[in-house]
């Protein structure tokens, strides 16, 4: 937020600038041309082949010579403008990263003739999904990728997405209908249901989404109380000529706001229903990507470049990111650390669990065993490091 | 440090780049405007020197009008595209600024809603920018249309870049294409020093030439006299050998080099930081891929391998049920066979069924011999 007010100031003081010297430049110039003119005009008067008197001679080349220093002094005003504007470029590069890919030496590789292709299929099946098929189209021809899906399953519940972005909820009532038992115990319908009120009471009167309310409603009372009363307490300033709804009620009557949330809503229940991610793998890692990028950022402002670079040398990122609940990252696989060693259990060093219940790795429970005897780390419990058992997360 | 900054340098600073040059432009107008008017002045001193005639200095004044009014309209035209261009980078700032809000105010209710909306926008427009760069001209314009991102992409500004590409190409299939051809042909008899089959190519090809293109076969006759490594102009740079697509391919990277301070598009950039992040060693085995990981679906699958894995120094547990996280509210279970699922899955599992069947190894087992697991 501070980088961008950063420049948003230069920036508009540049434009303050220049708008103001756009409007000077007009107002000079039109007042030299009104001067020359009426000099001419007075000089007109006379018959063109006498000659110019001493005065006139002189009114003449005073004007002239204004004018040179007036046309000159506009050149002048406008470079001097050269210092706001360079402040406007180098307030960007104060407030913002310029070569973000420092810190992602092998970003390179994804651009070299053999991952190339297989990024940009990743991309046309990223384009597929969103039900953008045109611009998949012609991806697949200017790049020529070759083995792009054209999966039909997203594309349709894309498609019921856009819709619902564009606050007509038509198609994705008809979705959840034809699947109403798998999401009885989805907020879905009842999201999808309300929007429909709502667009009722603001087409067709306020009457007409009661009657829609009443058929619809009862069945989804039990589960959205209270979302159910605001929606109805909501038609209260469908009317015409209602004043402006109160800020609890806003949202409900904004059809923009409402339908992006019925969309996302629509998109994570039913893929959550088919069992597929909500994001596409493009998106899914790119959103992961945006996350980590700063976090390396702020290593690469503490620490020197050998020093990143010699701890991407090892098989491991230099640091964890959280990387947030959104967007299923609550993680996609189980991984277990060893609470002990601090760092994460392979298939040489797999997680065991004591006979207490605790999990530590193979390499610690090695560390910790005094021969035949092994004290949980974490339990006063003493027991024989043979009796641990390896066991699976994943 | 904030995704924004991390991410969003070129955005601001390409449209700055173009209102920078729009700048330099309109001072040149000035300047040569100025200096219009100033030779109409010189003009009027030296007549009046001599004594004019009221007639003269009518005309002379008249000219002196029509340059300030050409001044005028020139200038206020250029100073025009100066603030248009100014504004390009405000309309992006104003866009950069609607993430940072609904960041600031998470608990309004629609400000998840509008932080993925905007997240979505920003791949889109990372795509535009990668297909811009790679010189999927027509892609970046369809997707940058149907998602209404003119304003926020650089399409408009690679158009230029775009027609000098098609025209390099487009020299290809002209009339001219055969005798670059056959020139080129020769260049290469020369640069193997076959001089003499070079010789009987140029009589049996060059004899009939087109207006203008005596020069080129002159230049080329005159590149037998020197040997294929010299330094004399314009011989070596004849002796290059280009090629219109090498052509084609360095123009693309120099006009993107003057455009972006960054080497790499962010799509590549963001992906493979995404991936590394995302990648665990179970991306790997056929038996403990996830279908919805980003990392262990094809085609990226064959990307992340050849990243370095994520760092975890906590455990990340998820019950590959239910796809629940396993914590206090839903502790972590083995099974005697060492497999470990969710209390909850396991439970509604019991429900459904009256037993546990592990299913991977298929093993059947009662909830007593079902064991909790104490994760640090």
């Amino acid at each position: 937020m501070d980088s961008c007010l950063g420049v948003e100031q230069d920036l508009d003081k540049a434009t303050s600038k220049f708008t103001a010297l756009n409007d000077n430049t007009n107002k000079i110039l039109d007042d030299v041309i009104k001067q020359v003119e009426e000099l001419r005009k007075e000089i007109c008067k006379q018959p063109p082949n006498t000659v110019l008197s001493q005065s006139q001679t002189k009114l003449v080349n005073d004007l002239a010579s204004s004018v040179k220093q007036t046309v000159f002094q506009l050149s002048t005003d406008h470079r001097e403008l050269h210092a706001t504007v360079s402040r406007v470029g180098k307030s960007i590069d104060r407030h913002f990263i310029a070569d973000y890919a420092a810190v992602a030496p092998k970003a390179e590789s994804f651009c070299s003739d053999t991952n190339r292709p297989i990024m940009e299929q990743a991309i046309a099946q990223h384009l597929y999904r969103q039900g953008l098929e045109d611009v998949g189209d012609t991806l697949v021809s200017e790049a020529r990728v070759v083995n792009a899906e054209r999966g039909s399953t997203f594309a349709q519940l894309q498609r019921c997405a856009a819709a619902l972005t564009a606050a007509d909820p038509a198609p994705a009532l008809a979705w959840v209908a034809a699947r109403e038992h798998d999401l009885q115990h989805s907020p879905l319908p009842f999201v999808l249901h309300r929007m429909q009120a709502l667009k009722l009471a603001r087409e067709e009167g306020v009457s007409a989404a009661i009657l829609y309310a009443r058929a619809q409603f009862p069945a989804h009372a039990a589960r959205h109380e209270r979302q159910l009363q605001a929606a109805v307490c909501a038609l209260a300033w469908c009317t015409p000529a209602a004043p402006p709804p109160p800020q609890q009620y806003a949202h409900l009557l904004d059809p923009k706001a409402l339908g992006a949330e019925a969309a996302e809503v629509f998109i994570r229940e039913a893929c959550s229903l088919l069992r597929v991610a909500p994001h596409s793998p493009l998106a899914g890692a790119v959103l992961a990507g945006a996350r980590v990028l700063p976090a390396l950022h702020d290593i690469r402002a503490k620490m020197s470049h050998p020093h990143v670079l010699a701890a991407w040398a090892d098989d491991e990122l230099p640091l964890e990111v959280e990387l947030g609940e959104e967007g299923g990252f609550g993680g996609y696989h189980s991984v277990f650390a060893c609470p002990i060693l601090r760092q994460q259990a392979s298939d040489h060093n797999p997680p065991m669990r004591l006979l207490c219940g605790h999990v530590i790795s193979r390499d610690a429970l090695n560390k910790l065993a005094m021969g035949i005897k092994l004290k949980c780390p974490y339990c006063p419990m003493e027991q024989s490091p043979s009796e641990a058992r390896q066991i699976y997360f994943s | 440090m904030n995704e924004i900054k991390s991410l969003e340098h070129a955005t601001l600073k390409v449209p700055y780049e173009i209102f920078n040059k729009r700048y330099r432009n309109a001072q040149r107008v000035l300047d040569v405007e100025a200096r219009q008017v100033a030779t109409s002045v010189s003009d009027l001193d030296t007549t009046t020197k001599k004594g004019a005639t009221v007639g003269e200095i009518d005309s002379l004044l008249g000219g002196m009008v029509e340059k300030l009014t050409t001044m005028k309209r020139k200038a206020s035209e250029a100073i025009t595209e100066e603030v248009q261009a100014a504004f390009v980078c405000k309309k992006r700032l104003e866009h950069l600024k609607e993430q940072a809000d609904a960041l600031s105010d998470t608990s309004a209710p629609q400000a998840k809603t509008q932080i993925n909306q905007w997240r979505k926008v920003r791949l889109d427009r990372m795509l535009v920018d990668y297909f811009l760069r790679n010189g999927y001209y027509e892609s970046a314009n369809k997707l940058a249309d149907a998602r209404d991102l003119r304003d926020l992409t650089n399409v408009d500004i690679y158009a230029a870049a775009s027609e000098v590409e098609s025209e390099l190409s487009l020299r290809n299939f002209n009339s001219t294409m055969e005798f670059k051809i056959r020139i080129q042909e020769f260049i290469e008899l020369v640069r193997e020093d076959r001089r003499l089959e070079a010789v009987r190519y140029a009589k049996k090809h060059f004899s009939t030439y087109e207006d203008g293109q005596l020069e080129d076969i002159q230049h080329c006759m005159g590149m037998l006299a020197f040997p294929k490594d010299t330094e004399v102009e314009p011989y070596q740079s004849l002796l290059g050998s280009w090629r219109w697509d090498a052509l084609v391919a360095q123009f693309r990277w120099e006009h993107a080099r003057l455009l972006h301070p960054a080497r790499l598009p962010a799509l590549p950039v963001t992906l493979q930081l995404g991936l590394a992040a995302l990648n665990t060693p179970q991306c790997y085995k056929d038996s403990t891929k996830v279908p919805t990981c980003p990392s262990c679906s094809p085609p990226l699958n064959a990307l992340a391998r050849t990243l370095p894995h994520a760092h975890v120094s906590h455990s990340r547990l998820v019950c590959r049920l239910s796809r629940l996280p396993l914590n206090e509210h839903n502790q972590p279970m083995v099974l005697p066979n060492g497999q470990v699922y969710g209390e909850k899955a396991l439970k509604e599992m019991m429900k459904e069924h009256g037993s546990i069947i592990c299913p991977k190894t298929k093993e059947v087992f009662c909830m007593k011999r079902v064991e909790k697991v104490y994760v640090m």
